[in-house]
C-alpha cells in the first residue's frame, strides 16, 4: 500500500502557502498569469539549475493559486468554479475587432417608432390537420393556396384563370420583393444606391463609346446595346397665362435694368457668396477715393498692373 | 488571397460564420510546420508542444520549403486557408541547429516572429508522470526581471503567454481542474566585459530561456488555500533567443484595440448608466418605478346614490372638492 501520498500530505500540513519575496508577484488571474520580477539567485541557479526551477515555479504557482481560491465562487457539480476577472495583461488580438452591422431601413424605422423586435416562429399551427407545419419550406404552409385540390374561382375570373398560378405568383413577388429589398439594404451599407450605381456604369459606358476616332460612328455594334440618349431640348408652350408672361418679362427686364448685380457678376462671385466685400474693402482702403488712387499710392508711379485690376472699379 | 466565398448552403454559412472576428476571441489556433530539415530533437519538441496545445493545433507533418524570415507568404495563405494566428516552424540548418520560429498573425498577416534555438530538450515521455488532460488550461508562470527592461524578451513571454495562456474565453475555472503549469524562467543576464558600455550594431547577449512544465498538486494545508507541490511533467526545454521580426506599430495598434463595452456593461444598459434598471443575481432585469405621493383623498370608492353631493349643496358649494363632479352634473341635466 502505498503511503507515501497521505505521508506527504500530513506533512505538507504543516508547510507553509506563504510567499515571500523582495518584491511582490505580478499576478493576472484573469489569464491564469504570474511574473515573478525577483532577479535570479545566481548561486542557486548555478549550483542546481532544475531544483532551483522548480522552487521558482512553486513559490510563483503557489501565490496564483493563493489569488485563485481567494476569488469568489459558484458552485457546479463539479466542484467550485472561481470567477475570473477580465484580463489585465494585453494580448495582440487576432483578428481586426467585428465592426457594427449597419441598420437596415426597417431596423431604423423600428428605432424610430419604437418597435420590439420580435421573434417569428418557424413554425405554424395548421387548424385542419390540427398539427404545427412549417410557415415556410418544406410543405409550408405558404403553399397552401397553390396546392389545395379544390379552390374557390371568383365570379368575374377569366376562362383561363389558375388559381394555383395566382397564389404561386403572389409568393414569388414577395419573395422578389424581399431579395430586392436585402439588395437595396446592402447598397445603402455601402454608402450608394442602386440607381446611382447604375446611373454611374451609364454614364462611363456612354462615354466610353463615344471615345473613338470616328466618335462612335462605325464602331461594331454589340447585341442589346442600347442608343445614347442625349438630353432631349424642351421648350415652353406658346400659350401661357398672362400672369407667368408677365412675370417672365419683367425677369428679363430687371436683367437689363439692375446694375447692382452686375456690378457684382464682374467682381467674380456674387455679393452674398463673397466673404469679403471687395468694392466696399476698396473704398475703405483709399478712403473714398477709389481704386485708381490706390493703385497710385501702392505702386509709388504708375504700376500698369494695378491700373488694370482696379481701374474699372475706380471710375464708379 | 483566397477568393471570397458566398456561403450556398446553411452549413458553409455557419463554418464561415465561426471564421468571423470575434470581439471575446477564441485561444489562437497554432499550426506546427516542419522546414526542409528537422531532426530528431525539433520533431520530439514539436510533437510535445502541440500534445500542450491540444486541441487548438494543427500539424503540418510534411517537409515545407518554408523560410519565415524571407519569405512569409506561405504561413499568411496557411493562417487564412486553416482559420489559424500562430504559426511554430521547425527548422534546423548549420548556421542555426533546432530553430524554432514562432510567428504570430493579426487579420492574416504576420504580426511578429522570434525565433529560438533549442539549446536542450528532455521529451515528455521522459518524465513517467501522469499527463494532463488534453485542452487543459495550463497555469503560466514567469520569472525574471528582465521582461519589462528588454523589448526582446518582452516579445519572448507575449509569444509564449499567447501559446499557452492565451485567449480570454473562460470566465470561469474549475479549481479542482487545476493540472499543470507552464513555467518560464530566464538565466540571470549574461556578463560580459560590455555589459556597462553596449557596442552598437552588436546584439547584446540574451539570457537563457528555461522552459519546464509542471504537473500542480493541491495539498491540504488546513486553510482553504492548498499547499502547492510540483511534479515535473514534461518536456522541459531550454531556448537561445534568434532572429526576430517587430511588429509594425500601426498593425500593433489595431491588433491592440479593445472592445468598448464589457459583456455586464451591456446588460446594464450599453454602457450608458440606466437609472432605476438592474440586473439581479439570477441574470433577470429588474427596474424599480418610482410613483408620486398617493392622494387618497382621491381615491374613488364604490358610488353611491347617498353619497352624491346634493344639487343645492353644489350651487353653495362650488370650489369645493366635488365641484368638478357637480358641474358634470349640471351639464348632464
Amino acid at each position: 500500500m502505498d503511503v507515501s501520498a497521505i505521508v506527504s500530505a500530513q506533512q505538507s500540513k504543516y508547510k507553509s502557502t506563504v510567499v515571500e519575496k523582495d518584491i511582490p508577484l505580478e499576478i493576472d488571474v484573469g489569464l491564469l498569469t504570474v511574473t515573478d520580477p525577483n532577479p535570479p539567485d545566481e548561486d542557486a541557479y548555478k549550483a542546481n539549475l532544475e531544483e532551483y526551477l522548480t522552487s521558482t515555479a512553486r513559490d510563483g504557482v503557489q501565490s496564483l493559486v493563493a489569488a485563485l481560491f481567494a476569488l469568489p465562487t459558484k458552485s457546479s457539480p463539479d466542484g467550485p468554479l472561481a470567477l475570473l476577472p477580465k484580463p489585465t495583461t494585453a494580448l495582440p488580438r487576432s483578428k481586426p475587432l467585428p465592426k457594427p452591422k449597419p441598420p437596415t431601413k426597417w431596423e431604423k424605422f423600428a428605432a424610430a417608432k419604437g418597435i420590439q423586435h420580435k421573434v417569428r416562429d418557424r413554425k405554424v399551427f395548421d387548424e385542419e390537420k390540427q398539427e404545427w407545419v412549417n410557415r415556410w419550406g418544406k410543405d409550408g404552409k405558404n403553399r397552401e393556396l397553390e396546392e389545395q385540390w379544390l379552390t374557390e374561382v371568383p365570379a368575374n375570373a377569366p376562362a383561363d384563370f389558375d388559381p394555383a398560378k395566382e397564389s404561386r405568383d403572389k409568393r414569388k413577388e414577395r419573395v422578389a420583393k424581399n431579395d430586392k429589398q436585402r439588395d437595396q439594404n446592402l447598397a445603402r451599407a455601402q454608402g450608394t444606391s442602386l440607381s446611382e450605381k447604375k446611373k454611374e456604369i451609364e454614364r462611363a459606358s456612354a462615354m466610353a463609346r463615344v471615345s473613338t476616332a470616328s466618335m462612335g460612328k462605325f464602331d461594331k455594334k454589340l447585341e442589346g446595346e442600347s442608343k445614347i440618349r442625349g438630353q432631349k431640348r424642351k421648350f415652353d408652350s406658346n400659350e401661357m397665362s398672362t400672369k407667368t408672361e408677365n412675370q417672365r418679362a419683367l425677369s428679363i427686364i430687371a436683367k437689363l435694368d439692375g446694375s447692382k448685380k452686375r456690378r457684382t457678376d464682374r467682381d467674380g462671385a456674387p455679393a452674398e457668396e463673397s466673404v469679403v466685400n471687395v468694392r466696399k474693402a476698396i473704398r475703405h482702403a483709399s478712403k473714398g477715393k477709389g481704386g485708381v488712387a490706390l493703385g497710385h499710392k501702392v505702386g509709388g508711379g504708375k504700376p500698369s498692373g494695378a491700373r488694370a485690376s482696379f481701374g474699372k472699379k475706380g471710375k464708379r | 488571397m483566397l477568393r471570397t466565398i458566398k456561403p450556398k448552403n446553411a452549413r458553409s454559412k455557419r463554418a464561415l460564420q465561426a471564421r468571423e472576428p470575434k470581439e471575446v476571441e477564441d485561444p489562437r489556433t497554432c499550426i506546427f510546420v516542419r522546414g526542409t530539415h528537422t531532426g530528431e530533437v525539433l520533431n520530439g519538441v514539436m510533437k510535445d508542444l502541440m500534445a500542450l496545445k491540444r486541441p487548438h493545433a494543427v500539424s503540418f507533418s510534411k517537409k515545407n520549403t518554408v523560410r519565415p524570415f524571407e519569405d512569409a507568404s506561405s504561413l499568411e495563405f496557411w493562417a487564412n486557408k486553416n482559420d489559424a494566428s500562430m504559426f511554430v516552424v521547425g527548422q534546423t540548418t548549420k548556421k542555426r541547429p533546432d530553430g524554432l520560429t514562432f510567428a504570430r498573425m493579426f487579420d492574416g498577416r504576420i504580426l511578429d516572429m522570434l525565433e529560438l534555438g533549442v539549446t536542450a530538450y528532455t521529451p515528455m515521455s521522459a518524465f513517467k508522470t501522469q499527463k494532463a488532460t488534453p485542452g487543459n488550461r495550463p497555469l503560466v508562470h514567469f520569472a525574471s526581471e528582465l521582461f519589462d527592461a528588454n523589448p526582446r524578451l518582452a516579445q519572448v513571454k507575449s509569444m509564449l503567454l499567447d501559446l499557452f495562456g492565451g485567449g480570454e474565453a473562460s470566465d470561469a475555472l474549475c479549481l479542482s481542474g487545476i493540472e499543470h503549469v507552464v513555467s518560464v524562467t530566464l538565466g540571470p543576464a549574461p556578463h560580459t566585459p560590455s555589459t556597462t558600455t553596449t557596442i552598437p550594431g552588436q546584439p547584446e547577449p540574451l539570457p537563457t530561456v528555461h522552459l519546464r512544465v509542471f504537473t500542480v498538486q493541491l495539498l491540504a494545508s488546513g486553510i482553504r488555500t492548498p499547499r502547492v507541490e510540483l511534479v515535473p511533467h514534461g518536456p522541459s526545454l531550454d531556448f537561445a533567443i534568434r532572429r526576430h521580426t517587430d511588429a509594425d506599430p500601426e498593425m500593433l495598434k489595431h491588433a491592440m484595440k479593445r472592445p468598448k463595452l464589457a459583456k455586464k456593461d451591456v446588460e446594464s444598459g450599453l454602457g450608458k448608466k440606466r437609472k432605476n434598471f438592474e440586473v439581479d443575481e439570477m441574470g433577470d432585469l429588474r427596474g424599480k418605478i418610482h410613483m408620486g405621493k398617493q392622494d387618497l383623498g382621491k381615491l374613488q370608492t364604490r358610488k353611491m346614490k347617498g353619497l352624491r353631493p346634493a344639487l343645492d349643496e353644489m350651487d353653495v358649494d362650488e370650489d369645493g372638492e366635488e365641484g368638478p363632479i357637480a358641474k358634470r352634473r349640471k351639464d348632464d341635466a
